[in-house]
């Protein structure tokens, strides 16, 4: 028992917290300027998702509300962000391009998710589904039909301009060429990461705060919650919203990363990947979305990378369905199954036993 | 080509494409009446029992014939996917059944997710033709109109299979047990009434009955592993507008859609061919502000 | 041998136990009444008989244990549960809801009699034999309810607050029906109910539960005649 109570103390310290938290950031801080690109790349695009994905845990995963929908707004951020770089990157705003188009990934889908909220909040189960569905499902021919504005099927794609770096020499679309000197993949990581970051940091207070409270209870029993002054309705609200801006910042964070967007971004079937990424990463924690990007990208790499693209959906669904069956709180959960298991283990029987017998014993009259 | 021509033929295409809708979105109200959930994978599954069909059919096709080994290979996978519905339901879909709402969810859309790569696994994701008793663009003239035989074929099939599991619900022992069991199954376990296998019977009949829709569809456009993908989201709009616990208005639903859809993409310029898919969910909208519960539905009392 | 016998039945609500100690016997061809307080434990212990809760201790039907079969599975050895609520199929008809009663029967003759035997004895029923047992009255529902337990040929009936929610009258008739029942079929019966008057009108003998525990058993002649009892348990 002492080694798991040392171990719990630990985990809870705030002071250990706060110092794990500030060696990541470090580790995070300096890695890209000595990681090879391709494992910068990685990280920033395992950010990417997990900001998509934590989007989709406040809505889902702490709210209790289905959401098939979520590649909608990341699509939509995406298209949202792209634009304005594509237009005026190369105008008087210049990188102010850049700024506009991250605040209205934010601005554009949290507004459209807000209004989508509004109307469909007194809807459940398979309502609630069918109109999350609707939204990639319609948003996908809407921007192929206006392909002048989106660039339908073939997308968008940043025309990179041109910077002089600190040694003399022309970089493409780089504008940290000159300054600090770095490469596209380190200066898109840091990007990437930075937002990325405060957006965690961001959920991780909100939910530890009086809106964590309210959305699970939300989630439990929406009457009682009502019941003890807690507006379901609000919540929902607030929760599709959140989710909405956290999709459309992840759609920003994917221009950033890729430099590229299509109708393809909208696609139903990537709300589906996010959905079970969700929940294979943990649904109800944050930790969770990170590990949920991590297994995004992870899958998609793997797969690709042992030539072996045709078993991608499977090995999904496998997984996914493993996931439910043992570790239904996703990967997050797993310290905690342990700890359950092993503190099962050393208690022995005695919990069990009693009046509440099994229907199996013999009939001792 | 006259209009009424074109017209008759829209009709005569939306009936057919629609009574495919109608199956799966029949399905889907099955299940839900059996077990309480929505099934995303309905689709998969049924896309999984042709290509049951296919294989078999075309094992057999060399020996017995076209006619007799594509008949094998139909009931074939109809007793398959029975088999696979039954085997879900018992050892998958009974582990979630005091889960939430939303855990449910997920769990179906881990199998359409399984199910989906299994198929890709072994099939492959390339395109194959279903061998059928007739190519999917014969037709027929009838008064001056050229029909698709394959419309009639699909329809009148579906239509019939529909009117036999009325029959079976309605008028056998086993529709009684089903239909107690999914009015309030405790209730009907103190009568005797084996609800496990109720449960699992109710899955088999609604993989049955996806799978001879897969079929006819795959007979005309092939044999993809997402084939049904598309289905499953028009079956889904056809349910929530009939109304969740009405078979009759699921297909009822399925059936309008469709052909409301054709129309609007050919008379409606905006809407045109590559927009079409808004009038399903235009119509659900409708539906879910002025009746929620579905135009067939009975409204259900939320019990806190 | 008794046809039930219940010895120091106990049962728990997930943490909460709500049956201590029950021991209830019911003979063949016997009549017996559970009566007690709200909270008794009077439906858990009908339902560990049913096997719709898990339950400690022993339950012998026949015999043979029973305790821990699953319902469907208690049903089919001829005990027949009629719970709180009455458990009518809502969207069965009342000809549907009687032959569910019928569902493990083979003897297909013996079933349309029995209908006949039932539709006699409920006029209300046979008047409405083709409309959703939703659209019955609470009495009629009661009547639908009793009548679809009885078709299952059962040895034993086991009615759970057969008076609830019910008018005086329509009561008085559901418990005529039912000594009606008895009388021409010999068969078992276990009832619990809130009003003892009704119980004492069907049964031979009555066994009184207070918080999980039977405290009190006799005859219906020991029982009705004594004062203190009666002001005691049995609300005066």
């Amino acid at each position: 028992m002492k080694g798991l109570k040392g171990y719990d103390a630990l985990v809870a310290n705030r002071w250990v917290r706060l110092g794990v938290f500030l060696v990541l950031i470090i580790v995070l801080g300096v890695l890209p300027l000595v990681a090879d690109p391709f494992t910068n790349q990685t990280i920033s695009h395992i950010a990417v998702f997990a900001v998509a994905i934590l989007g989709l845990n406040i809505v889902m995963g702490f709210t209790g509300q289905v959401s098939l929908g979520h590649s909608f707004f990341v699509g939509i951020g995406a298209y949202a962000a792209i634009i304005p770089i594509r237009d005026w990157w190369g105008g008087p705003l210049a990188e102010g391009a850049i700024v506009i188009g991250f605040v209205l990934s934010a601005l554009i889908p949290g507004v459209l998710g807000l209004l989508i909220a509004l109307v469909t909040v007194r809807l459940r189960g398979l309502a609630l589904a069918m109109v999350t569905i609707a939204l990639p499902t319609i948003g996908l021919p809407l921007a192929q039909k206006f392909a002048a504005f989106t660039g339908g099927n073939e997308g968008v794609s940043i025309r990179r301009l041109d910077y002089v770096g600190a040694d003399g020499q022309t970089y493409k679309g780089n504008p940290f060429a000159a300054g600090p000197g770095l490469d596209n993949d380190q200066w898109q990581y840091y990007i990437v990461l930075t937002i990325a970051v405060a957006f965690f940091a961001l959920a991780y207070f909100l939910v530890r705060g009086k809106y964590g409270r309210a959305f699970a209870i939300v989630k439990s029993n929406e009457a009682i919650a009502a019941s003890m002054g807690v507006s379901p309705y609000r919540y929902k609200v607030l929760a599709f919203t959140i989710a909405a801006v956290y999709g459309g910042v992840a759609g920003f964070l994917l221009i950033v990363w890729g430099q590229f967007t299509s109708s393809e971004t909208l696609a139903f079937h990537n709300s589906i990947d996010l959905v079970i990424a969700s929940i294979v990463g943990g649904a109800g924690s944050i930790v969770g979305a990170i590990l949920g990007g991590i297994f995004y990208v992870a899958v998609s790499q793997i797969m690709n990378g042992l030539q072996l693209s045709i078993y991608t959906t499977l090995v999904q669904g496998v997984v996914i369905v493993i996931i439910l069956f043992l570790l239904p709180g996703g990967l997050a959960s797993l310290p905690r199954t342990i700890r359950r298991l092993v503190r099962r283990g050393r208690a022995g029987h005695h919990v069990d036993a009693g009046p509440q017998a099994d229907p199996t014993a013999e009939n001792t009259k | 080509m006259n209009q009424f021509a074109t017209f008759v033929q829209l009709v005569v295409d939306g009936l057919a494409q629609g009574s495919i809708y109608g199956a799966l979105a029949l399905a889907i109200v099955l299940v839900n009446q059996a077990t309480g959930l929505v099934n995303f994978a309905q689709g998969s599954m049924a896309v999984l029992g042709s290509y049951i069909g296919m294989t078999v059919g075309n094992l057999f096709i060399p020996s017995t014939g076209a006619i007799v080994g594509i008949i094998i290979g139909i009931v074939v996978a109809v007793i398959a996917s029975m088999a696979m519905g039954g085997l879900v339901e018992r050892f998958v879909m009974r582990r979630f059944e005091r889960a939430e709402e939303d855990t449910k969810v997920v769990a179906t859309i881990g199998l359409l997710t399984l199910i989906t790569g299994l198929v890709g696994l072994i099939w492959g994701f390339n395109p194959t033709p279903y061998p059928f008793f007739f190519g999917g663009s014969e037709s027929l003239r009838i008064g001056g109109v050229s029909i698709s035989v394959w419309s009639i074929v699909t329809f009148t099939t579906i239509i019939a299979l529909m009117i036999v599991l009325q029959i079976l619900f309605r008028g056998t022992k086993l529709g009684l047990g089903m239909r107690a069991v999914a009015d309030n199954a405790p209730s009907a376990a103190l009568a005797g009434i084996r609800v496990g296998g109720m449960r699992m019977a109710g899955w088999g009949l609604a993989a049955a009955l996806g799978t001879v829709a897969a079929i006819l569809l795959a007979s005309k456009s092939q044999l993809t592993p997402n084939n049904f993908d598309g289905i499953l989201v028009y079956a889904l709009a056809a349910v929530v507008i009939g109304g969740l616990d009405s078979p009759l208005g699921a297909v009822i639903a399925a059936l309008g859609i469709t052909i409301l859809e054709s129309l609007a993409a050919a008379y409606v310029p905006w809407i045109g061919h590559d927009l079409k898919v808004v009038v399903p969910f235009i119509l659900v909208f409708i539906v879910l502000i002025i009746r929620p519960q579905g135009l067939f539905g009975r409204r259900t009392v939320v019990r806190v | 041998m008794p046809l039930l016998e219940l010895t120091d039945v106990t049962a728990f609500y997930g943490p909460v136990q709500v049956l201590e100690g029950v021991s209830i016997s019911v003979p063949e061809g016997g009549a017996v009444g559970i009566l007690g307080a709200n909270g008794a434990g009077k439906t858990t212990t009908l339902r560990a008989i049913s096997g719709t809760v898990r339950a400690g201790g022993s339950i012998q039907y026949e015999g043979r244990s029973i305790r821990g079969l699953r319902p469907e599975r208690v049903a089919s050895l001829g005990i027949a549960h009629v719970p709180e609520g009455r458990g009518t199929l809502g969207n069965l008809t009342v000809r549907e809801n009687l032959m569910v009663g019928a569902y493990t029967r083979k003897d297909r003759r013996q079933v349309v009699s029995d209908v006949d035997y039932l539709l006699e004895l409920f006029p209300n029923l046979k008047a409405r034999i083709r409309s959703n047992a939703s659209a019955l009255s609470g009495g009629e529902q009661q009547m639908l309810a009793v009548s679809r337990a009885f078709m299952a040929s059962p040895r034993l009936l086991v009615l759970d607050e057969p008076s609830l929610g019910l008018a005086p009258s329509t009561a008085r008739t559901v418990y005529d029906a039912i000594a009606r029942l008895r009388k021409e079929s010999g068969i078992a019966m276990l009832v619990v109910e809130q009003n003892a008057n009704l119980a004492f009108s069907v049964v031979d003998s009555v066994t009184v539960l207070e918080t999980g525990r039977s405290v009190l058993s006799g005859t219906t002649a020991e029982l009705r005649g004594n004062d203190d009892i009666r002001k005691a348990y049995l609300g005066g």
